[in-house]
């Protein structure tokens, strides 16, 4: 029987052994585990992180229906040629009403089943606002431990808000398409300043010629500092095959310089503080929560301030100021006791 | 632990036909707050159970039209026992006589569902092969 309880008690000794064996369906067994049990995500990491070896992962986002997944499985299949192992990730949402998602990225990666360098996983967007899952960069750990060396994430098509990726990949790939008129919404989403490859896919399409024209000038206009070069614009069709060595190219060798100058590894590192800074003040919340009811004063706080016409701002100061005296008197305490 | 939501694969083997009563199948099952993992058409035994396996679903669902229902349910079967799957539930729909039913359960095949069945029968069948203990 498959309840959340069988799934927990799976994560033993056996699971791990076949895990650092190759098996697949370890692999498997241990992302449902990260996906579905946040609980368990701390003491699988400690496992996984020391056995990674520092896999690229590529964000592949952009608005829906663009081809990000055809995309995708066209850099899978030239990695796999050029000797790479690849894990991909293709998210796509959950609804907000049902809970239920339909997860059809697969359908245009058919041509790479049955590789045994590639790992495809589709996962419900579920919590997640920034195209992504909650768990998914644990996912990519899952792969990174798992030995394969480029990992693509594939984010929900959501228009303007993908930039949970930002905070879990290495190498960010934005794919857009002709004939949707102009790159105002491209623009709004924010997510053109941090991608380091623009794809303009559907080439066959008309329109094509335009929108590049528009990227040139916008990076002609644009205040970037002059160190940050504009990033490379490509065109290519998925559907016809066309272009799609070239983006290959492009990608690794923004892998490679990346690697190269540092920039993918500072990218990591900040991820990681990132990551350790929000832990730490989820836990410190829990325990000051869980020491006064700051819940429950914040709340007639806030009805108070609300009813009143007042700013939040005392509050907020004197609330800080008792976070500080929490973390004095529990040092104090450690102290006459330890 | 929290209960984890039921990840089910919705593929439809072999050559014939068109999709539309997948589709409707695996919409119901999101509806009904499941994550559907859609293969569509022309899907072999290894692609399906390759993403099976993949993806940890717990229920497979096939949709066979064809009449070749009996050839493509065993080498599901066979193929998801042989994987390491073999406590995951194989299901699926199509114009199945009864004689070939009591078959398929014989092989370990669950209920396989017909053109007339009602849509909520289907979604009732799966939470309740996972409430009750699985396969
Ligand atoms: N004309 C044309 N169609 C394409 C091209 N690439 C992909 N498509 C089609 O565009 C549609 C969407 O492709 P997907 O790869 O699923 O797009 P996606 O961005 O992953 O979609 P979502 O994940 O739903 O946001 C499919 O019908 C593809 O066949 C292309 O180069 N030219
Ligand atoms: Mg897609």
């Amino acid at each position: 029987m498959r309840t959340g309880a069988s799934i927990g008690r799976s994560l033993g000794p056996k699971l791990w052994d076949d895990f650092f064996k190759g098996s697949r369906l370890a692999c498997a067994r241990l992302i449902t585990l990260v996906e579905n049990f946040p609980e368990s995500v701390p003491e699988i990491r400690d496992k996984l992180i020391p056995r990674q070896k520092g896999a690229i992962r590529v964000g592949i986002t952009g608005p829906p229906g663009v081809g990000k997944s055809t995309v995708t499985a066209a850099l899978a299949r030239r990695a796999v040629k050029a000797g790479h192992t690849v894990g991909i990730i293709a998210v796509d949402p959950t609804s907000p009403f049902t809970g239920g998602a339909f997860l059809g990225d697969r359908v245009r990666m058919q041509s790479l089943i049955g590789d045994p360098h590639i790992f495809i996983r589709s996962m419900a967007s579920r919590d997640g606002h920034g195209g992504l899952s909650p768990s998914t960069p644990y996912v990519a750990d899952v792969f990174d431990a798992f030995g394969m060396d480029r990992i693509f994430i594939e984010t929900v098509g959501v228009g303007q808000a993908e930039l949970d990726v930002l905070t879990c990949a290495d190498l960010i790939v934005l794919v857009l398409q002709p004939a949707t008129g102009d790159i105002i919404q491209a623009l709004k989403a924010g997510i053109i300043e941090a991608a380091d490859l623009l794809l303009i896919n559907k080439s066959d399409l008309s329109g094509t010629e335009s929108l590049l024209e528009s990227f040139r000038f916008l990076f002609e206009i644009s205040a970037r500092p002059k160190a940050i070069a504009a990033p490379p614009v490509l065109t290519a069709s998925a559907l016809h095959n066309k272009g799609l060595d070239e983006v290959y190219k492009e990608v690794e060798q923004l892998i490679h310089g990346h690697v190269e100058s540092g920039r993918i590894r500072e990218k990591k590192r900040l991820r990681l503080e990132g990551e350790m800074k929000s832990s730490v003040l989820q836990d410190l919340w829990g325990r000051f929560s869980a020491l006064t009811n700051a819940p429950e004063e914040m709340r007639t706080a806030a009805e108070d301030l609300l009813k009143n016409g007042r700013s939040p701002y005392p509050f907020i100061r004197n609330l800080c100021a008792r976070i500080t005296m929490e973390i004095r008197d529990e040092r104090t305490n450690r102290k006459d006791h330890g | 632990m929290a209960d984890k939501k039921i990840k089910i694969i919705i593929a439809k083997p072999g050559l014939d036909g068109h999709d539309r009563g997948a589709k409707v199948v695996a919409r119901a099952l999101v509806e009904a707050g499941m994550e559907v993992v859609y293969l569509g058409l022309r899907q072999t035994p290894e692609s399906i159970v390759n993403a099976a396996l993949e993806e940890d679903a717990d229920v497979v669902g096939l949709s066979i039209l064809s009449g070749a229902h009996m050839t493509h349910f065993k080498r599901v079967k066979e193929l998801m026992d042989k994987n390491g799957l073999g406590d995951r539930l194989l299901t699926g729909g199509g114009i199945i006589p009864t004689k070939d039913q009591d078959k398929l359960k014989e092989l370990g095949v669950g209920k396989v569902f017909g053109p007339g069945d009602d849509l909520q029968a289907i979604v009732d069948y799966i939470r309740t092969w996972r409430g009750s203990g699985g396969a």
